[in-house]
């Protein structure tokens, strides 16, 4: 596949929802750790949010920043903020109704920046970047004309981000406060990303599913 | 969720509703509801002014919404007791108060109160609204010289908002008035102390359980602890200690101008904050500091709890003139101006 259609994304999302939804105990639970116990039901109820906008969207510029709006003005917290700036960065760079590989990169490059305006958090600091970070770098440097393999390389990276903060100690958000205490679960958010960008390449290659995603 | 026997109440969902229904009504020649949880000036600024927006949990009357009124707010977004209000309500005020002059949004740093207005400044800016933020960070409960996102947002925001409200009022541009209240911010601190317990309205819950003849200077306005236990010492000798972390963060020296409030935090008497500020300010004339501007009122309470948070800034010179000579009319704060 060598351009991203609209209908294609919004099978991405769609996808998103299912897997993030099946595993919404799991992150919930991670979350209930160090923090309030509520990552799973949050983060379930913002791509609800981020899906039913979807299905409205014309083009991927204004469908973007609908979903990033209705995200923050549905639901609140840290899950939707950071999700919200994910599609409003995303919509600053990308137009059109269908993407090439490069505008493709482009568009997740731009949610990325819009993720880093809302937190100050980085790799290391066991956090969802800690997934989006090494997820949107390597489909930035991964050479290839089909853009299922580089959402794929994209979501592996993200898995094995995600996989590594269960050796981090927190830096940033509740969990902080239990500073070494916090080595040895995984970060609920990582986990949750890593599972959302893996979702999104398993969408356009079926196959990608079959690969562990922890 | 345990029943709460100790407060005048009725069920405990409509507590912030039932309580800003009773201020508006009770002031209602100075502030209305302009829609849910969003107080407003009965009589708003020109719109050719610049608005001061502030948002934050409800539980801590008279503030937030105490101090809206001509001279310093014009609009509070109320959350729910302790609760900072969504992003959602947040918007909605915001596009209330849309206007070329832009609008402050004065935010106290606490994770929820910030995150909304991170989220709500955001699709702000993209609705094409101007708005800028201060982020109020007077606590140094966490440490001298700590980073700002450390420090909490307490009762120093009050002063801020007259401050901010008078260069508003006078028609001061948003990048002056930022810069006339980002310099007070800087030159702000406050510290807690607090005794016993106090009762959470909604859940029952204690708050700051401290036994008896323990004091915890760095106590938040949550009734989370953040400094150090210790035994209840006399009203002087707890100012001085406070007095004396205050001013390792405001490098006040002989000649300075300076601001001084006691704010009583709802359980100990004004008898109490008197001696304490007394001592206080004693103290700071010793060393040859001008005590221009004091107070000691209940202005951002935390329910029943016993103990104060005590307020001190360095004034330059147009803080003074905006704190002390330019009128405010607020149902908990009044200004008579020159």
């Amino acid at each position: 596949m060598e351009e991203l259609t609209l209908d294609t994304f919004r099978q991405m999302l769609r996808n998103a929802l299912l897997r993030i939804k099946e595993r919404q105990d799991e992150f919930s639970q991670l979350d209930a750790v160090f923090g309030d116990g509520d990552h799973g039901t949050a983060i379930v109820a913002a791509m609800n949010a981020v899906v039913e906008t979807a299905e409205k969207g014309a083009d991927f510029k204004t469908m973007l920043n609908d979903m990033g709006f209705n995200v923050m003005l549905q639901t609140s917290g840290s899950t939707s903020t950071l999700l919200g700036a994910f599609f409003l960065g995303m919509s600053d760079q990308a137009e059109g109704v269908s993407l090439s590989v490069t505008a493709v990169k482009k568009m997740f490059a731009g949610g990325l920046n819009g993720v880093c305006t809302q937190t100050l958090a980085r790799k290391g600091d066991k956090t969802m970047m800690d997934a989006l970070i090494p997820a949107v770098e390597t489909m930035a440097g991964f050479r290839s004309d089909e853009i299922g393999d580089i959402l794929a390389a994209g979501a592996l990276a993200a898995q094995q981000g995600a996989d590594r903060t269960a050796g981090m100690k927190a830096a940033f958000g509740r969990a902080r406060n239990y500073g070494e205490r916090s080595v040895g679960s995984a970060d609920p958010g990582a986990k949750s990303w890593a599972c959302m960008l893996s979702a999104f390449a398993e969408a356009v290659i079926p196959r990608f599913a079959k690969v562990p995603s922890g | 969720m345990t029943q709460v026997k100790t407060k005048f109440i009725n069920r405990p969902e409509n507590l912030t509703a039932e309580l800003l229904e009773g201020y508006t009504l009770a002031y209602r020649d100075k502030v209305a509801l302009g829609a849910e949880n969003i107080v407003v000036r009965r009589n708003p600024k020109p719109a050719d002014k610049v608005a001061v927006v502030t948002l934050g949990g409800s539980g801590h009357e008279p503030a937030l919404s105490g101090f809206v009124g001509e001279g310093m707010l014009d609009c509070s977004v109320v959350g729910d007791i302790f609760a900072a209000p969504g992003a959602q309500r947040l918007f909605q005020a915001l596009q209330m108060f849309k206007r070329d002059a832009g609008i402050l949004l004065v935010v106290l740093n606490h994770s929820g109160d910030v995150m909304s207005a991170g989220m709500a400044c955001q699709l702000a800016e993209r609705a094409g609204i101007k708005v800028k933020r201060i982020v109020t960070h007077d606590d140094i409960s966490a440490g001298v010289g700590r980073p700002d996102s450390e420090r909490r947002g307490l009762a120093g925001c009050i002063p801020l908002y007259k401050i901010v409200g008078a260069a508003a009022e006078e028609g001061k541009s948003l990048d002056e008035i930022v810069e006339i209240g980002e310099r007070f911010n800087r030159q702000i601190a406050t510290l807690a102390v607090a005794m016993g317990a106090c009762t959470h309205p909604q859940n029952g819950a204690l708050l700051c359980d401290l036994p008896e003849g323990i004091m915890e200077i760095g106590m938040g306005q949550h009734g989370e602890g953040g400094g150090g236990r210790q035994p209840l010492v006399s009203a002087d000798d707890t100012a001085q200690q406070m007095l004396a972390s205050l001013l390792q963060q405001v490098p006040l020296v002989k000649g300075d101008k300076a601001m001084l409030y006691i704010n009583g935090v709802g359980g100990s008497t004004h008898m109490e904050l008197n001696i304490v500020f007394r001592k206080a300010y004693r103290l700071l004339t010793e060393r040859g500091i001008d005590v221009v501007d004091g107070r000691i009122e209940e202005m951002l309470t935390v329910q029943g709890e016993n103990g104060f948070q005590m307020i001190l800034a360095k004034l330059d010179a147009d803080h003074v003139e905006l704190l002390k000579n330019r009128r405010a009319d607020a149902p908990y704060w009044t200004t008579i101006g020159k």
